[in-house]
């Protein structure tokens, strides 16, 4: 039963940084038709950022701040400088369909070798700015912390934020326009391509949230769970080996890392979780990120960490197969 | 009769650089021998990346993993079964192939982004696996040894010499097959689905069965692309396959020029060049660990966006505008 609880609360947890990425990846998505694979980068680079920040004012709370500041002002740089050009220079040949695409993948080499220049290779921690020791209930401690309590909190408050802006405002009725018929907004007089840059800019305020609220996430499973620790510790050496670019699991290695790669393995649990939730609507993308929480967490505790990875894959493959659109969109197939 | 001309002449072209590539390989030491290997390794995995790319549409980010089931299937061949090094990479190249068949199935058929993001899922997905399996060797790998050279060519034959021999002339045997393929109806049915599906489709091309079977056929030039790459560094483990080997390959198949198969070897000469100019760099002005360690990884991102913001439709496309 212990177990149980554990298991759900840290779904919950680790489901709310998942729905950050992939409410990042939609926002980008909605505004430009492109999935952002920089947003792993863009995600290492603000929680670098914040780091940098909370090293030299010795503040978690300012460098959260200064992370997420520093996100939306990337990600609209990204848009202005760099999508917008490619968009441009590259009207003619089959490359068109792919080009935006592949160009947000060099991004991605680009920034995460630009980190690697900086702040060199080292894994580096981020102390966290509330308790990491688990609660204890009925005289045992389970996984679940303040700090994943503040993880919640965090998410929670960004989520409704982001609702109340989209729904209740002038200017989320202009990015939902612009998402929704980009000519039909323009003959409206919305200034589509700002309001496109507003999207990258919020998607890169989530990113860098998520970026902080990443790292330092610590053990994942409680101290009685030793076997799950070695097994966690094992994928870590893994990942020094460079396997997949050090995409092992580092969700549950019980630690704080940050190194240039480490939000690989978000970008692809965000992506599948903006899948499952049908890449086009918010409350999918928190929806779905739940869902693969849940059923990574399950995993992990029920059967094996080693098989995340896995699990991850077959349920994005299984959503394809049967609802290409998602679970939660009415909307019509992805296939051609 | 036109097109059998057409393919004669291939055939030629083809036997004449092979035996080319046979004076050269002769002729440098075994440093550019074994860099010789890579490139014609890579050149392989980049052809299979323009064939699903630049032929059908299709982008794919998780090459990397189609490589691996080919490398493991041919390890275990030679391993396991004790099959002769030729016989190990065939089955890697079916064994990849029918995997990607399987996945065909579910993933070829979605549209750009989608089909990125699930392949990009594979390549991380996929080298965990090899955990589960006591028989992949876990991070260890499994050995791939070709062995070495047959008694008949001589002492002086080395074993880089076996290695060029082996990769050059598996890439140059599967270009030809590949480039005969995209010459053929099937190449035409592949442009015609890339440059306009709905016009496709009414002219009576089945654009979902010709979408997997482009990606099957990818799948298993990858396949036996990997199995050369685990021959090179004799073995294969989940490290030898990284998410950055397939970004590389996109790499290499954009500067080539993903929607043509001609010039698909400068691909892999930028690939195999790229390591050796970071090195000569970090030679020259020094730099932190962090610096030598990332250089190539930001010279390849570098090119790339490079080749996407100025010659998008590859070199070619540079040299018709001056003219």
């Amino acid at each position: 039963m212990l177990k149980f609880i554990t298991a759900v609360l840290t779904s919950l947890t680790t489901g709310s940084i998942y729905a950050l990425m992939s409410t990042a990846l939609v926002l980008v998505w909605r505004s430009t038709r492109v999935i952002n694979f920089a947003q792993a980068g863009q995600a290492v680079l603000t929680t670098y950022i914040g780091y940098e920040v909370i090293v030299r004012s010795g503040s978690y709370w300012v460098g959260l701040i200064v992370a997420i500041v520093a996100g939306a002002v990337i990600g609209a740089a990204i848009d202005r400088f760099f999508m917008r050009p490619i968009f441009k220079r590259v009207t003619t040949g089959p490359i068109v369909m792919i080009a935006p695409v592949v160009a947000t993948l060099g991004l991605l080499g680009i920034v995460q070798a630009l980190i690697g220049f900086k702040w060199g290779l080292s894994y580096q921690t981020i102390a966290a700015p509330v308790s990491t020791d688990g609660y204890r209930i009925f005289g045992s401690v389970i996984a679940f912390s303040p700090f994943n309590l503040m993880v919640l909190v965090c998410v929670t408050i960004t989520m409704l934020l982001l609702t109340l802006l989209f729904q209740k405002t002038n200017l989320g009725l202009a990015l939902r326009a612009s998402a929704y018929s980009p000519e039909i907004a323009k003959l409206s007089g919305i200034k589509v391509n700002g309001i496109r840059t507003l999207g990258w800019a919020l998607a890169g305020a989530a990113g860098g949230l998520a970026g902080m609220l990443f790292v330092p996430s610590t053990y994942l499973y409680p101290n009685a769970m030793d076997v799950l620790k070695v097994d966690g510790i094992r994928t870590l050496g893994w990942a020094l080996a460079g396997a997949a670019g050090g995409l092992a699991g580092m969700l549950f290695v019980p630690s704080t890392y940050l190194y240039p790669n480490a939000m690989d393995v978000l970008l692809v649990f965000g992506f599948i979780a903006a899948v499952i939730g049908g890449l086009d609507s918010l409350f999918g993308a928190v929806a779905g990120a739940m869902v693969l929480g849940f059923a990574i967490n399950f995993t992990t505790s029920y059967i094996s960490s080693r098989l995340v990875f896995p699990t991850a894959f077959i349920i994005l493959i299984l959503v394809l197969l049967i609802k290409p659109a998602g679970i939660f969109s009415n909307k019509k197939g992805r296939r051609d | 009769m036109h097109n059998f001309s057409a393919n004669k002449k291939r055939l030629l072209l083809f036997i004449l650089f092979g035996w080319l590539l046979l004076l050269v390989g002769d002729r440098v030491g075994e440093l550019r021998q074994y860099q010789g290997s890579f490139v014609a390794t890579y050149t392989l995995a980049i052809a299979s990346i323009i064939l699903l790319t630049g032929y059908s549409g299709q982008l794919s980010l998780g090459h990397s993993a189609l490589m691996a089931v080919g490398a493991y299937a041919g390890a275990l061949s030679i391993n396991n079964a004790h099959l002769h090094p030729v016989i190990a990479l065939i089955i890697a190249t079916l064994v990849a192939g029918l995997f990607g068949l399987i996945l065909g199935f579910g993933v070829a058929r979605l549209s750009g982004p989608y089909l990125a993001g699930t392949t990009l899922a594979l390549a991380v997905s996929l080298p965990s696996l090899a955990n589960q399996f006591p028989i992949l060797g876990g991070e260890q790998g499994v050995a791939f040894d070709v062995g070495a050279p047959p008694a008949r060519f001589g002492e002086a034959f080395s074993q880089y010499k076996w290695f060029f021999w082996i990769s050059s002339l598996a890439a140059l045997i599967m270009i030809w097959l590949i480039s005969n393929l995209l010459s053929s109806k099937y190449g035409r049915s592949f442009r015609a689905m890339r440059d306009n599906q709905v016009a496709a489709q009414l002219t009576g091309i089945n654009t979902g069965r010709l979408k997997v079977t482009a990606f099957t056929i990818s799948a298993g030039v990858a396949g036996l692309a990997g199995g050369l790459l685990v021959m090179l560094i004799s073995g294969v483990s989940p490290s030898a396959f990284p998410l950055s080997l397939s970004f590389s390959l996109l790499t290499g198949a954009v500067v080539t020029g993903v929607y043509s198969l001609k010039g698909v070897m400068l691909g892999g000469l930028v690939l195999v060049a790229i390591p050796e100019i970071a090195d000569s760099v970090v030679n020259r002005i020094g730099g932190s660990e962090g610096f030598t360690a990332t250089l190539p990884g930001f010279l390849v991102s570098a090119l790339l966006i490079a080749a996407v913001l100025f010659a998008p439709n590859g070199p070619g496309q540079l040299l018709k505008k001056k003219h």
